[in-house]
This record gives structure tokens, sequence and C-alpha cells, in this order.
């Protein structure tokens, strides 16, 4: 999976924000905390759930459970708005 | 039909089916070759149908279609279109933002009664800003809004302020972070991924060449003159 070309992830003064283009159905912005920032930095090049989940895990002092989890929920959100191409 | 314009310092040629946006866009006839071409066809006519929300004339669709087509070009020369009521006071640009509705042409209006003359609409509905190295510069358009208010003219830019409607009037002055989502949503995002790109780094340098405020505001004179007060001075 991946961030899907119309949504681009932008970093203004070190927060992340995902920014859909004119032609998204979904018109909002998306500001996420550091574990979504993390998440769509990784997405800007195709990649699985377990291979974030192995980042993550790398880069936060978390229980695998709590990473998982987190992960699992970004991913939902991401995909609702039609930000994530399979 | 086609003819040559010149918009925020750039010569356009405008390529339509219908004769009402060269009606629109008379007061900024110019010569000279094009930096840009804009042509429409049937299609854009059809996509913007399927955008409004209420049945217009394709006339009218047309010049949409117009202005769409050079917002997607103009990050290209580091100008983006943003919705708000912008006039320039003392020859200083201000720009007020808000969804539509809150009352930005309101509050416009009441820095026209207060100022009188020292106040020059520059456009009251979607004007242009160009991010230059200088600063930001607000620029007039064709595309002025229902009441067709604003001129041919330009003013550098002073203050972007986010308006909300409020009992009482206060004024304050917001960080880049407070501003960025109003900012984003306020200003025309490209359909084209790599125009939005640049459109998003150029919000980040228009924040961060601009004063940026949040006003509380009513709908009585006194409004205008906090509002004045309260951006006065700013960078």
């Amino acid at each position: 999976m991946k961030l899907n070309k119309n949504f681009i992830l932008h970093t203004a003064g070190g927060e992340t924000v995902l920014v859909p283009t004119g032609s998204a159905s979904f018109s909002g912005i998306v500001r996420g905390n550091k574990t979504l920032g993390a998440v769509l930095g990784l997405l800007e090049k195709e990649t699985t759930e377990a291979e974030i989940i192995a980042a993550m895990r790398e880069r936060f002092d978390a229980p695998e459970d709590v990473i998982a989890r987190d992960v699992k929920e970004a991913l939902e959100g991401l995909r609702k708005i039609g930000a994530l191409d399979p | 039909m086609t003819k040559t314009y010149r918009i925020a310092e750039k010569t356009i040629e405008i390529a339509s089916l219908f004769e009402a946006v060269h009606r629109l866009c008379a007061d900024y006839r110019a010569d000279g070759a094009p930096d840009f071409r804009v042509a429409i066809t049937p299609h854009d006519l059809d996509a913007e149908r399927a955008r409004a929300a209420e049945t217009v004339s394709d006339a009218y669709l047309e010049t949409l279609a117009v202005y769409r087509k050079i917002a997607e070009i103009m990050p290209r020369y580091d100008t983006v279109l943003m919705h708000g009521s912008a006039l320039a006071l003392d020859g200083e640009g201000y720009l007020f933002t808000a969804k539509s509705g809150t009352g930005k042409s309101t509050h416009a209006r009441l820095w026209r009664e207060a100022f009188g003359a020292r106040a020059v609409m520059v456009n009251d509905d979607k004007p242009l800003v160009r991010v230059a190295s200088g600063g930001a510069i607000v620029y007039g358009t064709p595309w002025n809004g229902k009441h067709r208010l604003g001129a041919n003219v330009a003013a550098p830019l002073r203050a972007v302020c986010l308006l909300r409607r409020a009992e009482e009037n206060t004024i304050c002055r917001i960080t880049k972070s407070d501003a960025y989502p109003t900012l984003v949503r306020q200003i025309y995002r490209p359909a084209d991924p790599d125009a939005l790109r640049r459109t998003l780094a150029l919000i980040d340098r228009l924040a961060d060449s601009v004063g940026l405020y949040r006003l509380g505001c009513n709908m009585a004179r006194e409004a205008a003159i906090i509002s004045y007060n309260g951006m006065r001075g700013a960078t």
C-alpha cells in the first residue's frame, strides 16, 4: 500500500499535515500526532502494515501491541478518506 | 473568442466559448506575448456544472472555469488564489479570510465606512496573492464577488486576518500553526499534485511574511477600528 497521489504530505513548522489535491473527494486536512506523522512518512513509498509496525517499533519505545493498534487505527482512518492505494 | 489580459503581473491569453468572461475581465485588458494561455472546452463547463450548487448559465460557468485554470497555473509564479476580502488602507494590504457567510465582506465594508477614501477595495472575494522574495503582494482580479467590489490594483500584504463572528470585538496575533488549517482551506488547492506541493510551500512562506491575526467581530463600526488598531504595527 501507498499514499494516494492526490494526497500531499507536507511538513510545516515541525508539524506534518496531509493535504488533498483539488481532485480528491475529501477536502479537509489531516494533522496528526507523532505516530501518524511517522506512518505517513513511511507511506510515501510502497509498504505493508507489517513493515510499518516493524519500523515504528524501532522508532518508538512502546509495547508491540500498542504500536500495532495505533498503526491499524491510523491506516483505517487514511483508508476511509481515500488517502491509501491498496 | 480570444483576448489577452494582465492579472497579478502575468499576461494571460483567454480563449473562451462565450463573451461573458471577456466582459468580466475588461478592466484587465492588455497586449503583449502571454506568459500562459487558458482555453475552455465544453468539458470544462460540464466539470463546473457538476460543482455548482445551483443552476447557472454556461457563460457564467465559463467564468469560473477560466479562473480555476488560472489558479492551477499561478503557483508556478509564486502566486495563489485566496478566498477572502482584501483591501488596502494607506496603501497597505489587509486580507480577511473565513468560510463563506462569516462576514468578510461586511467587515471590509465597515473599514470603508470607518476610514473613507483611505481604504481601497482590492478584491472582495478571490484575490491573488504573490509570495515574492521581498514579501507578499495582494492583487485585484476580475473575480471579485457578487457585489463586484475591487479594482485592478496591488498592495503589499501586511496582514492576514482569520475572522469569526463574536459578540465582542477582539483581535489577537496567532502563530503560523494556529493559522495553518484555515490558510490551507481558504487557499485554492490545485488538482495537480505538483501544483499543490508548490502551493503548500507558498503557504509556509506567506505565513512567515505577513502578520497573522484572529479577529472575533460583530457588525458595529467599532469592529473596524479594533481590527485596524490590532494589526497596525504588524511585521
